[in-house]
């Protein structure tokens, strides 16, 4: 077996800047990924652009698929749990571009 | 017995043996894939059993003393606190610490991003992995048994004040906190707020009361609470024995 070698890199620019609002998309799970239940469907902000990988849903098979820019977004936890008694909480956590829209 | 048995509990012919309860829990699935890929690994001559046993040695004795450096220096150095900031893995080699080591990868499963979580008067931040355990574990070596469990994982982003107060942290409602769930290839770590009482400190005076859980996010530092200093309750009716007797003497 041939050992996955990523590139890293990638032509395409990133979509999103630090300060966008994005919506996690809901889309079923294939096989593996690693976005969270929790965050899907959810309204956040990019905190950081992190970097450029190959997503997990390919990766987990050792299959040198696409690069995509990866975020940290940040969620009001109000957003996240409808009775969530704390106004300034926030959660952050990591997420490839294809998991994203504009919202 | 077993064949051709129905279950009719109600009938005469009840004889037989339910299976006793394991009486440790029962091993899993990915230990069993573990087993079995090391195994196969072995046999094909990748590494030796004597390799897996001394990496699995020299990986759990690694342990949080980096970390502590790290915020200790940042602590007394503003200019090193903003390369820490700033690129987390670049700042790691000024305290002799290189991520990519001992692989050229880092070791195995953690990736090479490493990013500093800088707290505030107004924000208190605490890490966790919901989907598994990553952890920063080439600057604080393995994670806590609690670290890696369910519960902790599932309830610190549901009720993360609730969970602190349960580590003994009771944060006031104006103070932001931020869970960072470390879910991608980053790794985080943070960077807690310099106590007061700690003026003209030392670097190793500092770093001693940085302990684990003050980086994991779920205690703060504090003068006198260092990682070998913890209260100790005596025991109302302590042992007594011959032997402890004779040591008494």
């Amino acid at each position: 077996m041939k050992a996955s070698k990523p590139l890293k890199t990638s032509e395409a620019p990133a979509r999103f800047k630090v300060g966008d609002r994005v919506r996690v998309k809901n889309m079923p799970n294939m096989f593996y990924t690693r976005t969270q239940n929790y965050v899907r469907g959810a309204i956040g902000t990019i905190a950081v652009c992190t970097y450029k990988d190959l997503i997990p849903e390919e990766e987990a098979f050792n299959y040198d698929g696409r690069i995509e820019q990866y975020y940290i977004i940040r969620f009001r936890q109000k957003d996240l749990w409808e009775e969530y008694p704390f106004d300034n909480d926030t959660l952050q956590t990591e997420s490839p571009e294809h998991w994203l829209e504009p919202a | 017995m077993s064949k051709g048995h129905t279950h009719d509990h109600n009938g005469d012919d009840h004889g037989h043996e339910h299976p006793a309860a394991p009486m440790v829990e029962e091993i899993t699935d990915y230990e069993i894939l573990e087993i079995a890929v090391r195994e196969l690994a072995i046999e094909r001559g990748l590494f030796t059993a004597e390799d897996h046993r001394s990496f699995t040695e020299w990986a759990e004795s690694l342990g949080p003393i980096n970390g502590s450096r790290l915020v200790a220096k940042a602590w007394t150095d503003p200019a090193f606190k903003a390369r820490v900031l700033a690129d987390g893995v670049k700042a790691c080699k000024e305290i002799g610490l290189d991520w990519t080591e001992p692989t050229g990868f880092g070791t195995p499963s953690d990736y090479t991003n490493f990013v500093v979580l800088e707290d505030t008067p107004k924000l208190h931040h605490v890490i966790v992995c919901t989907l598994c355990s990553c952890y920063p574990r080439p600057i604080l070596g393995m994670s806590p048994e609690w670290y890696r469990t369910t519960n902790y994982r599932r309830r610190l982003v549901r009720w993360p004040r609730e969970v602190l107060a349960e580590f003994g942290l009771i944060l006031p409602p104006e103070v932001e906190v931020r869970i960072e769930d470390s879910n991608q290839k980053c790794r985080f770590m943070v960077l807690p707020i310099r106590p007061d009482g700690t003026k003209n400190w030392t670097e190793e005076q500092l770093a001693a009361i940085v302990t684990r859980d003050c980086m994991i996010g779920v205690a703060l530092p504090r003068p006198g609470r260092t990682a070998d200093v913890h209260p100790i309750h005596k025991a109302r009716r302590p042992v007594e024995s011959s032997h402890h007797g004779r040591a008494a003497e």
